[in-house]
Formats: structure tokens, sequence, C-alpha cells
């Protein structure tokens, strides 16, 4: 896979909230391309681990599916943010930049020391 | 919150599966398609577009297996897979899944019922604050076991004993009180001090505990109710505190009630607590003063054996001022445990039962594991067919360890009915004399820990076949013979046929001592007497004229019926029971010296009518019997037991002589010698024994209330309410209690009768779960050799041989356990020792009977299967694969 990443469960689960946020209700397809595209193509995604992670968020209520026509007029399951939802975006983001700021105090180049 | 949901979604997940695979299914088909379109929009040819989609997704099946596993619980969908597989086992072996169900059943239960009964007897705390520093305190001596303290020196050890922080007293016994209001009801009342709930850690559900100031002499009377008097006669009402109540005629004010399911720790029953009330001043004055039991908390860190030390001094100096120099030798200081106090004479039959029953469940435990492990061996096959099939170790435990929860569950469910049913039982056969019995009910923790141990002995075993990897050997459908494991299996079974020799011999010793308790010669005839005890009210019978005249009158009421031989007044009952008795150095012979003071055990005193004798069949072996006219004459005469008679006068005529019980008791003459009676209870050596004429003079029918004897032609059921009729046409308000003396007898034998039937239950269980362990052993092996057999006989060996061949097996393991057993029963038998009467705890006979039945038993049980391994066909055998 060269230098593109794997991406790691929990992170993508924000990935894909906060995708649904800003592009509105996508289906799983149009879901992960956009992740990839997001990601600057940076990122490699298997696409049957996206499935798994879709569902757990259902299940948990922060998302909600309904069946619709895709742009191609193909039949797709759409996915779209519930209200509890968009509440856990702005939970999980918060909670991520304060655990990227903290790491990266880590990995600063060294000043005083 | 949102797991919770996700939790329960996955739940729900569990049923209605297909819908949503299909939608899912739908949902992959129609990701594939459009990546599949975008490739083709690339320039991929349509089918390396949608292998590269594939590719991408990683793997359709991969995708759809990860999306079911998300989608529901699949540890609880295997679970249930697990459950509904090994009940189709089971289903396909009744015999196997009743036996071991049953097992279980029977070991759960067994031990369950005798842990609930023997818990508040030998392990649970007792209902009271610091319970395990709370002792008795006081004085014993040869004729009250039980500690007592006197007012004459309570004071003094209260004041300057170091070693409690907390001294404090009841009266000795709850006297009869009555309630008189609208609603009257006949109460036990106690006295009790100001700090005796206090010592025990004690504070009343509502309302307050004594005040100093009401525990002296004139102090306001005051009054602290039981929960159960509050609940049945007040409802429960919380104005009941200040009201005032009438007990006895005088009126008290409650000022508190007692909690729920509060006991005296002398187990007495009381309804109404009232300040013990002494006049200090008088009772440190006096001698004996009041009797009281005290109870002590010890200070933390002191030992009973440090306070009995240090509490020496204090009863020196009582013993030396206070009790008369001829008996001081009999009073000794005791300080014990409330535990010992309260259940010291049964803690080791329920030690005996808790070790009994133990072992049945051992035994259960090991029959459970032969089962199993059987179970295991003959799936060996299955298990590696299933291993080759692809299920990995963890799958095969698991599925190893569900069937043995199931039969556990399914055994402790049946076993809990079980101990329930035993329970009752146990109620039913129980003597009066072991505490807390009536209240003992299957406690959810016991029941628990039994269910834990029998899932783990079951586990243990289910698990050993899945541990070991299945060889690729079984594939081969050889049954295959592990010997290491067929060691195990015989082990068990030696142990369990050792466990239930010990219980056997346990059983046959006790078997035995209740024979003889029950068939020894009592002395006097049972049959056809029955006893009757009047309790003539106080208050209208005041006085002993009073009393006289009314037992004179039914006397000869009763003389007048049909069918009565004898009818007599006595103030007790042999063979047992209480007894008013005396020291024997208390007796004195006319011209001759005391007995040293203290000496002599105690002696039987009896106030019996004439015709005592003549009712119980009490021969009169010298001299002659009481006669109707030395009622009357004024004179004062006694009988003699035999024992009694050797004694005081050794090699003399005691005719004409005289006695004198006490020192300032009259002189009286001896009449006659009658011989001896068992008066001590079953078990205990007899006593020597006096009979002093009952008079009818108003001073002999004082308290104690004489009992009336009858004997009579007719049965008991007829003569009883004939009894009643003619009493109740003297004072129809009198309450009567009518008692064959068999049935007092009988009764007295309840606790050796409850001892052997349990014992003997817990013997017959280990048995017959031994035996079914044997024959499952020897089944097993003889299904093993099957092959081995049909070359022998090919080869000529007779049916006998073959016979001899796998029984042979069966006896090895039934001399190695009997052996085993027979010492581990010799080991232990001498803590049945006080239990047992007029047998030795090492009767060769008893022992030599145990192990017959037992190797008898075991015998068939080796030889059904050997009988079966004979008839096998030689030629059918050797195609046997």
């Amino acid at each position: 896979m060269g230098e593109k990443s794997d991406v790691w469960q929990g992170t993508l689960a924000l990935m894909a909230l906060r995708t649904l946020e800003t592009m509105g209700p996508l289906h799983g397809y149009g879901l992960a391309r956009r992740i990839e595209q997001t990601s600057g193509d940076l990122l490699q995604l298997n696409y049957g681990t996206l499935y798994p992670a879709l569902l757990k968020l259902e299940q948990e209520g922060y998302i909600r599916s309904r069946w619709g026509v895709s742009e191609n007029n193909r039949r797709a399951k759409f996915y779209e943010l519930t209200k509890a939802g968009q509440r856990q975006v702005k939970k999980a983001a918060a909670e991520w930049e304060q655990t990227t700021a903290i790491l990266s105090r880590f990995l600063a180049p060294a000043e005083e020391a | 919150m949102h797991k919770l949901r996700a939790l329960w979604i996955r739940l729900c997940g569990i049923i209605g599966a297909r819908r949503e695979e299909d939608d899912f299914a739908a949902e992959l088909e129609s990701h594939v398609a459009m990546h599949t379109e975008d490739g083709i929009r690339a320039g991929l040819t349509p089918a390396e577009a949608r292998r590269q989609a594939l590719i991408r997704l990683g793997g359709a099946e991969q995708t759809r297996q990860a999306y079911r596993e998300r989608r529901t619980l699949p540890w609880l969908e295997n679970l249930l897979r697990d459950v509904r597989y090994a009940l189709r086992g089971f289903r396909r072996n009744p015999v196997f899944t009743i036996t071991v169900i049953a097992t279980l059943a029977v070991g759960i239960g067994a031990t369950t019922a005798v842990f609930s009964v023997v818990d508040r007897i030998l392990f649970r705390s007792l209902p009271y604050a610091h319970d395990d520093r709370i002792v008795s305190v006081g004085l014993v001596q040869s004729l009250e076991r039980e500690e007592f303290t006197l007012g004459g020196f309570f004071f003094d050890w209260r004041d300057n004993q170091k070693p409690f922080e907390a001294f404090a007293s009841q009266e000795a016994l709850p006297h009869a009180c009555d309630l008189v209001e609208n609603n009257p009801a006949q109460l036990n009342c106690i006295h009790a001090q100001a700090g005796f709930l206090p010592l025990l850690g004690i504070s009343p559900v509502l309302g307050r505990n004594f005040l100093p100031e009401e525990d002296r002499p004139n102090g306001s009377r005051v009054a602290l109710i039981s929960y159960g008097l509050w609940q049945d006669h007040f409802n429960r009402d919380a104005s009941v505190i200040n009201r005032t109540i009438d007990v006895d005629g005088s009126p008290a004010r409650v000022i508190g009630v007692l909690p729920k399911g509060f006991e005296l720790p002398t187990l007495q029953a009381a309804d109404v607590m009232m300040p013990f009330a002494l006049d200090e001043g008088v009772e440190r004055a006096s001698s004996p003063g009041h009797p009281m039991r005290t109870f002590a908390r010890l200070r933390t860190g002191v030992s009973i054996a440090q306070a009995t030390v240090e509490l020496e001094p204090l009863f020196a100096h009582t013993r030396d001022t206070l009790i008369p120099a001829q008996i001081r030798k009999d009073f000794h200081l005791s300080v014990r445990s409330l535990r010992d106090r309260e259940t010291k004479d049964v803690q080791l039959t329920a030690w005996i039962l808790l070790a009994s029953v133990l072992a049945v469940l051992l035994i259960a435990c090991a029959n459970v594991a032969g089962l199993m492990m059987a179970r295991g061996e003959s799936r060996e096959r299955e298990l590696a067919v299933r291993s080759a099939l692809g299920a990995s170790r963890g799958r095969l435990i698991r599925q190893a360890l569900t069937e043995a929860a199931l039969l556990s569950l399914a055994g402790a469910a049946a076993g809990i009915v079980l101990a329930e049913g035993l329970l009752r039982v146990f109620l039913k056969l129980a003597p009066t004399g072991i505490p807390f019995l009536t209240r003992a009910g299957v406690d959810l923790r016991i029941a628990s820990f039994t269910v834990l141990l029998a899932l783990l002995c079951g586990a243990l075993f289910g698990l050993l076949p899945a541990l070991q990897k299945p060889r690729a050997v079984a594939l081969a459908a050889r049954i295959t013979n592990s010997r290491r494991r067929t060691v195990l299996r015989r082990s068990l079974v030696a142990g369990q046929i050792a466990i239930s020799m010990v219980l056997l011999s346990a059983a046959a010793l006790l078997l035995r001592s209740f024979q003889n308790i029950e068939q020894q010669k009592l002395g006097l005839q049972t049959n056809g007497v029955l006893t009757a005890r009047i309790a003539l009210p106080g208050f209208r019978y005041d006085t002993g004229e009073k009393k006289m005249a009314f037992y004179l009158q039914a006397e000869a009421a009763l003389r007048r019926l049909p069918g009565i031989r004898a009818v007599a007044f006595s103030d007790s009952l042999p063979p047992g029971g209480w007894n008013s008795g005396r020291r024997y150095s208390d007796l004195a012979a006319e011209g001759k010296p005391h007995a040293a003071q203290g000496t002599g055990g105690s002696v039987v005193v009896r106030r019996v009518t004439p015709d005592y004798f003549r009712a119980l069949n009490i021969p009169i072996v010298r001299g002659r019997s009481l006669t109707e006219e030395d009622r009357s004459s004024g004179g004062y005469r006694v009988v003699l037991s035999r024992l009694l008679a050797a004694r005081m006068f050794p090699g003399a005529d005691p005719i004409g002589k005289r006695v004198q019980s006490g020192h300032d008791g009259p002189w009286e003459t001896v009449a006659g010698v009658a011989e001896n009676v068992k008066n001590n209870g079953l078990t205990e050596q007899d006593d020597p024994e006096i009979y002093s004429l009952r008079r009818s003079a108003a001073e002999d029918w004082g308290p104690p209330a004489p009992v009336l004897i009858v004997d009579a032609l007719l049965p008991a059921s007829t003569v009883a309410p004939w009894v009643r009729s003619q009493i109740a046409q003297l004072d129809p308000t009198v309450p009567v209690e009518i008692e064959p003396l068999s049935e007092t007898v009988s009764k007295l034998a309840d606790r050796p009768r409850f001892e052997t039937a349990l014992l003997g239950f817990f013997a017959f269980c280990g048995v017959l779960m031994a035996v079914i362990g044997l024959y499952g052993v020897i089944a097993f092996v003889a299904a093993q050799r099957t092959q081995e057999i049909g070359v022998r006989m090919a080869l000529g060996a007779t049916r006998l041989d073959i016979l001899r061949l796998i029984a042979g097996e069966g006896l090895r393991l039934i001399v190695l356990g009997g052996a085993l057993g027979l010492g581990a029963a010799l080991g232990t038998a001498r803590l049945l020792k006080s239990l047992l009467y007029n047998v030795k705890p090492h009767d060769p006979l008893l022992y030599a009977v145990a192990m017959l039945l037992l190797a008898l038993v075991a015998l068939a049980a080796t030889l059904i299967p050997a009988r079966a391994a004979t008839k096998i066909e030689p030629m059918q055998a050797l195609r046997t694969e």
C-alpha cells in the first residue's frame, strides 16, 4: 500500500460522522470515496470495514439509513446524521483535538531540553 | 446510554436475522455495482473493474461476516447454538442425563437442606452486636449446668470485674402473665436490667430502652413489648408508645417495641420485658438473693480463658462467703461463649450431619465426574471429527462447558426443590431440643454455594476430554484406551466406595445404638398409661387445701370410670424430663453419718400417691408399697429404689429405718424397696431414686403441680375424652394436657431417631451413587474390551473366564475402596462415641455387616455388565470396530 495509511477503528467512525455532517446524506460507497478524497488520497480505506462501522453508529443512534436512488439512478442505501449524531460529532471532534494537541506537544522538536 | 441502545439492538438482532441479511446483501451489491461503474468509466474492462471493486471491499463474504458479527452478539448466538446442540445430545442419551441430574440433585439437595439446619447452630453470627464477644457468666453446679448468678453476689461481681465492658442480667425464667384488657391474652413476661439490651446491642425499633431510674425499686412501671405482640395485638400501631397496658392487674406504660426477630440469649420466649428493678441494698445483703442469667461483653482482645482467670478471685470470695461449706465443692465458675450456651449440646450432632452430607456431596461430585469422563471418552471420535472440520479448541471447550453448565443448573434446580422437601422432613423428624430449627428455611446463599460447587465439579471433569487435543487416531473409529483417564475414573470409584463405607458404618453404629435405646428395659410399663397435666389457675386455687380438694375429687371421679386400673399422682415422670433432684449427700440415714458433702451425684425425688407403683407397674422387691391408709395416717413414709437402698443401707435391711432428705426435712420411715427404673433420660446412667408419700395434707399439694397418671385397660383414644370430661365436670375452665406415656418416651428418643434417620439416608444415597459409579466404570471397561473378549472366546475362553475377567475389575475396586473406607471408618468412629448408647465404636460385627452389605450391592453392580460381556458373540465382537 505504499505510503498510504490504514485507518484504525474509532477514527473511522469520527471521519464518517464528520463527512456526513458536511456532505449531508450519502450512500456507503460515496461516503468511502469522500473520506479518501478528504484525506487527499492519503488514506486507503478497506471498504468492507466501513459497513460494520456504519452499523455500529446506527445501533448507537448517531445515524439513520434509508433506501434511496443514487445520482446514477441506482438503488442505494443513504446514511444521514441524527440529532444525537450531530452532538456526537462535536463531542468526538473536541476530544480528538485535545488528544492531538497533547500528542503534538510530545512530538514537537525539543527546545529547552 | 448509546452503548446500551446498541447492545439492545444487537440482542434483538438475534431474532429475525434473515430479512436484514438480505437487506445488507442488496446494499453490498449496490456498492460493488457503483464501484464497478466507476472502474469502467476509468477505462477498465467490466470484469477487471468488478474484480478491483471486490478486492477493495476486502471480499464480499468476509464483509458479510464482519457485518453479521456487528449486527448481533456472536458469543450469544454461539451460546444458543451450543445449548441447542447440548440439549439434542441429552435427548439422545436420556439415561446419562437423568443419572447426572439426579446425582447432582441429591448432592445439592441434601447439602443445602442440612446446611440450612446447621448454619444457625454452627456458623451464622448471633443476632447481637459484637456477638463473638458476648459470653454467659456465672456459677454452675451438678444440678444446674447453665450459668446462673444470684442477687447476693451479682452486684459485687458487676462492680469489681475487669474483663468485661458490659455486664447485665435477665430474670432466670420468664413467667406467665396476663394482659388484661378488652382482648385479654396470656403472655410470657421477663424482667431484665436496664443495661441488658445495650449489652446485646439491641435497641427498640420504636420508642426507647429502660432508663436507669426505671430499673430501681419503686421506679415507674414501664414495659417493652415484642414485635410479635405489637403486630398481633396492637396492629403495629405506633401510638402504642406511652399507652398504659394492664399486666397482671397493675398498669404499665409501654415505652418501646423490640426489634422483629429479637430473641433472648437464653432463647426463652418473652412477649413483655420489664425492668428488673432489684433493690441493690437488699440483694447485696441477702443470701442467696434473686436467681438470674448474666451475660457480659468481653473487652476487645480479652479471651474467654483470660476472663475466667480474672474472675477467679471474685468467684472464690463468693464461694467462701455465700455458699454453705458443705456444698462448696460442687460449685464452679463458668464463662462460655453465647453460641456454646445456646447450642453446645447439638453442636456435635450438627458437625456430624454436616460432615456426612459433605461426604454425600463428594460422592455425588465424583459420580458426576466419572459420568462426564465416560461421556467424553465415548465422544472422542465426535470431537476429533469436529476438530478436523475446523472447530477451534476454544470452541470445543466452550461446548463442553455449556453442557456441564446445563447439567449442573438442571441438577441445581432439582436439588433446591429436593432441599425444600428434605427440610420439611427434617422438621417433622426433628427433636424439640434443636434450636432455630423451626425457623430454618432453604437459604439462597447456601443454595448458590452448592450450585457453584456443582458447576465446578461438572465443568472440571466435563472439560477434561475437551482439553486434550483430539488425536488423529480417534478418527479411525476405534474406542481408544486412554490409560491415564481410566486410572483416574477407577480411583474416583474406589474413593466413592471408601466414603460410602464410612457413611454406612456410621449409620450402622447409630442404628444399633438407636435399637438399644428403643429396646432397653425401662423398668416400667408405658402401654395403656395416660398422663394428664392440669393447669389450675393460681388465683382461684390459691391455697394447698383448694388444690388438694380438686385433685382428690378428680382422682375419685376417674377411679369410678370403667376399665381404669389405677389412678395416681406424682410431681414428675420417668424416664426423662424434669424431676426434682437432690444431692445424694443431702440424704441422711438414721444413725449414720452424712456422706461427704457435695458427693454421690444426684438423687431423683418424687412425691407420689400409693397407686403410682401399680399404675406404672413398678415392682416392690422388699417390704411393702405405700398404701391408701398411709395417706391419711399423717406419718411420713418413703419407698427407696433398689439402687438407693443398696447405697444407703449396704448389706442391711432398710425396712423400718428412717431417712431424712435435706437438713430440715422430716424423718421418713422406709416402707419398701422398689425395683430400679430408668429415670435419667434414655441414655444416661440411672440415678438412685426416693419416692416420698404424697399425703392427703395441704402442704403436700403445693407446687410443683402434680401430674395425673391413669393406667387403663382401654385404648388412649377412648380414655382421653373421658378424663377430659371428668375434669371438665369439676371445673370446665382448667386446661388439660393429655399424653400417652409411650409418646412421652418416644419423644425422648427423637434426637437419636433424627440422627439415625438422617445418617441412614445419607449412607443410602452414598452407596447408591457409588454403585452407579461402579456400574458405569465396569460397563465402560467391558465395552472397551469387546474385541479382546471376542478374541479370547475365539481362542477357547469359557463364559465363566470372561465373567471372572470383567468382574475381577470390579472386585479389585470394591476391595480397595472397602479397605480404605474401613480404615477411615475406624478412625472416625471415635467422634461418634458420645452419640452411641451401649455400642462400642469399634464393634466388629457392625463393621462386618456394613462391609458385607456394601460388598454385596457393589458386586451386583459389577455382575450386571460382566454378565452382559459374557453374552458377546465372538464373531460379532471381532468385527466390532
